[in-house]
């Protein structure tokens, strides 16, 4: 038996090269279905991959708290938030919230992060590409985040006016390599960069988020540039030990719904809880374009079934000469299973490559880093495999029942 | 024991007013290392008994024995294997897949029974040199002329090592001169001790043979021995009367054929009252076509 597989391999290739143009409209249905869901599962495992691992690099001590909606108030022509553009945004969370938590027990530091609406002018003129963000002195330490050069703004700094650059800010403000020591304007106060950071992860989805383009500055003078107006969007809270975790979080919620006069208006996240927010989304998003490959893998297995159909009715002479050298009914089937089976591969092949390549697309294009598994490869093959037997298995059962005489006859 | 045993063996061919009666309650014994050449019109059921003999066919009613083993009702997957490991089939229109090699074309049967890949490819490329075409193993079919195409399938019928051989008209599609290297293949491949049954309506083809089967309207009507290298006497006296030169003269050396068979009518027209119509198809066959409806 196995002996005539690899012929029959053989002769579904040939039947492939043979007839192209008709085989590759054939096999299009099972090239799309393949290509579509490697390349959103592939999307969706890249972001996946890039928020671990965040949080790996944040630690796994790194309690999140955020207002659990953020109020959009009337627009103001003078606030140009980035976060949101045109929109002033207020939270829920307040300075004395931040006091509350730092107080905790089982807290070992906190720091806010303020988006303040500014008009920052340097060496190159207005810098609009990146946020404005207050926060404290503790933010490197939370996140891992190791500086560049110089050094972050000082615990005794916290009324000075001095910030500390991402990359891309620094790039983009300054004609120098290193800005260290030199001075631009928020709001017409001038600013002294003290440091610059690494390069932080990417950020997916947002661009605008992205840390690299942002000028940290103290959390207090945040307050006072913007007369007390600037909210805190987040408060990260570091854990005194990787162990309390849960029980530092319920006494944080505690605290914050007391504050809140027994309103939750917030949400404290654990570092996992984070990952969960997004990957419900991407779950969705996934299993609707799984729903739109599956359709489209039908119509490619429908297509087959045709090609093999009409296949199987031109060779119903060969049909005849295999059975009269002595071709079992299986054997024919088997033939012709393979045949169908070789045309659904090669379509899962192709899909397989373009998927490849639009990887390498969004990678080189977007700031999206998609991953492709083994895992997903393997089953894309093999449901690529599955769909040639199946819908390989009417023509098949159709060329092996026909009567050696009858086949014979036919030319 | 017979290798080849008929009891009123019959075929129908479709029902109701188009009802044929391709074969005729036929009674045939073939022993083994029998040279058969079946002689007869066109339409008078040779092929039908070749293919029934063949196990490409069932009959409709009565016996047939292969080997003393009762063939007739074979379920389609036993019949393939019987086909496969005791019957080689030469076909006049030679029947090679096109798109496989001569090599792949011989080795094809090996391969139906599971022998390997290599294994079968060094039979296959043996039995083309025992046919003479080892020079052609790598031409696809379409690239040899006729004669080689009828070795290779001859190469194929022969690559199982089967008891019968079933040619239906193998130099159909030849001429004399690829005819007699066909036969005479055909010849030293009985001298091995096969089996051999062909059709021919060239009665100098007889000469090859042993035995002599004469088919009318589905019924075996003269059956006679020959000595090799003879042509045979019934159909020698159909031959050398009238020579067939003409599509006319064809169209009478059947009749001739017909005159010359021991107790036949002349004319073949009716040959019992169960027939009731002969039609002929019209003098555009290059032999005679002389179709019969029945009830
Ligand atoms: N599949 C079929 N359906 C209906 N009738 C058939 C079928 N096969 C054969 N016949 C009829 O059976 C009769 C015998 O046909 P067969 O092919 O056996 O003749 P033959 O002797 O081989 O003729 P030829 O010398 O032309 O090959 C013919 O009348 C033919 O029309
Ligand atoms: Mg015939």
């Amino acid at each position: 038996m196995r002996s005539i597989t690899s012929g029959h391999v053989k002769a579904g290739l040939d039947s492939v090269r043979g007839a192209k143009w008709r085989n590759f409209w054939t096999i299009l249905g099972v090239i799309i279905g393949v290509t579509s869901v490697i390349t959103v599962v592939g999307i969706g495992e890249g972001i996946k991959q890039q928020i671990t691992g965040q949080i790996s690099q944040m630690g796994q001590d790194l309690i999140t708290v955020r207002p659990s909606s953020l109020k959009a108030t009337g627009s103001d022509s003078n606030n140009n938030l980035t976060l949101l553009s045109g929109l002033n945004v207020t939270g829920s969370l307040q300075k004395d919230d931040l006091d509350t938590i730092s107080k905790l027990s089982g807290v070992s530091s906190a720091s806010p992060l303020s988006a303040v609406s500014t008009n920052v002018v340097a060496d190159t003129g207005k810098y609009s590409g990146g946020l404005t963000i207050g926060t404290g002195a503790d933010l490197p330490s939370l996140l891992n985040q190791s500086l560049a050069y110089g050094a972050f703004i000082g615990a005794d700094e916290t009324d000075s006016n001095v910030a500390v650059l991402g990359k891309n800010a620094a790039a983009h403000m300054f004609k120098e390599d290193i800005p260290l020591g030199s001075t631009f304007k928020i709001n017409g106060q001038e600013f002294l960069v003290r440091g610059i950071f690494n390069n932080f992860p990417a950020t997916p989805l947002s661009e605008q988020a992205d840390f690299n383009n942002a000028i940290f500055i103290p959390y207090n003078v945040a307050q006072s540039l913007t007369k007390n107006t600037a909210f805190i969007y987040e408060i990260l809270a570091k854990s005194s030990s990787s162990s309390n975790v849960d029980k530092t979080t319920k006494n944080i919620s505690a605290a914050l719904l007391k504050n809140h006069g027994g309103q939750k208006d917030f949400a404290v996240l654990k570092p996992n809880e984070n990952v969960a927010v997004s990957s419900g989304v991407l779950n969705l998003l996934t299993t609707l374009i799984t729903g739109v490959a599956a359709i489209s893998l039908l119509v490619g297995g429908i297509g087959i079934m045709n090609v093999m159909l009409v296949s199987v009715t031109e060779r119903m002479h060969e049909i005849g000469i295999r059975k009269a050298i002595g071709a079992t009914n299986r054997q024919i089937m088997s033939q012709f299973i393979i045949e169908s089976s070789v045309l659904s591969v090669s379509g899962g092949a192709i899909g397989i490559a373009l998927a490849y390549s639009i990887d390498g697309l969004l990678r080189l294009f977007t700031n999206l880093r998609p991953v492709i598994s083994w895992q997903v490869v393997a089953t894309a093959t093999i449901v690529s495999l599955v769909i040639g037997i199946v819908f390989g298995t009417l023509p098949a059962v159709k060329a092996a029942r026909k009567d050696p005489i009858d086949a014979l006859r036919s030319s | 024991m017979a290798l080849i045993e008929l009891n009123d063996t019959s075929k129908l061919f479709g029902f109701g007013d188009a009802t044929t009666l391709a074969l005729d309650d036929a009674n045939l014994v073939i022993e083994r290392g029998e040279f058969v050449a079946v002689m007869g019109p066109s339409g008078s059921g040779k092929s039908t008994l070749m293919n029934i003999i063949g196990l490409l066919d069932r009959p409709s009613h009565g016996v047939f024995k292969l080997d003393g083993k009762n063939v007739s009702k074979l379920r389609p997957n036993r019949a393939a294997r019987v086909r496969r490991d005791t019957i080689g089939f030469i076909f006049q229109s030679f029947n090679l897949l096109p798109r496989l090699t001569v090599l792949e074309n011989v080795a094809l049967p090996l391969a139906y029974k599971g022998v390997s890949l290599s294994k079968r490819l060094k039979m296959a490329s043996n039995m083309l040199e025992r046919v003479g075409i080892q020079d052609r193993e790598y031409y696809l079919p379409n690239q040899l002329s006729g004669g080689q195409a009828q070795c290779a399938a001859i190469a194929r019928a022969l690559v199982n090592d089967p008891k019968l051989i079933i040619a239906d008209e193998p130099t159909g599609n030849l001429d004399s001169a690829a005819s007699r290297l066909v036969m005479e293949l055909l010849s030293e491949v009985h001298k091995m001790g096969n089996t051999i049954l062909f059709v021919t309506h060239n009665p100098e083809l007889t000469r090859y043979a042993t035995r002599v089967v004469y088919m009318h309207d589905g019924a075996i009507i003269h059956d006679e021995k020959t000595a090799l290298g003879q042509v045979a006497s019934t159909a020698k006296r159909a031959l050398y009367r009238l020579p067939v030169t003409t599509e006319e003269d064809d169209l009478a050396g059947v009749s001739a054929l017909m005159r010359a068979l021991p107790g036949k009518p002349a004319v073949p027209t009716r040959k019992s009252t169960r027939k009731k119509a002969a039609k002929t198809a019209g003098p555009k066959g290059t032999s005679t076509r002389v179709k019969r409806i029945k009830k």
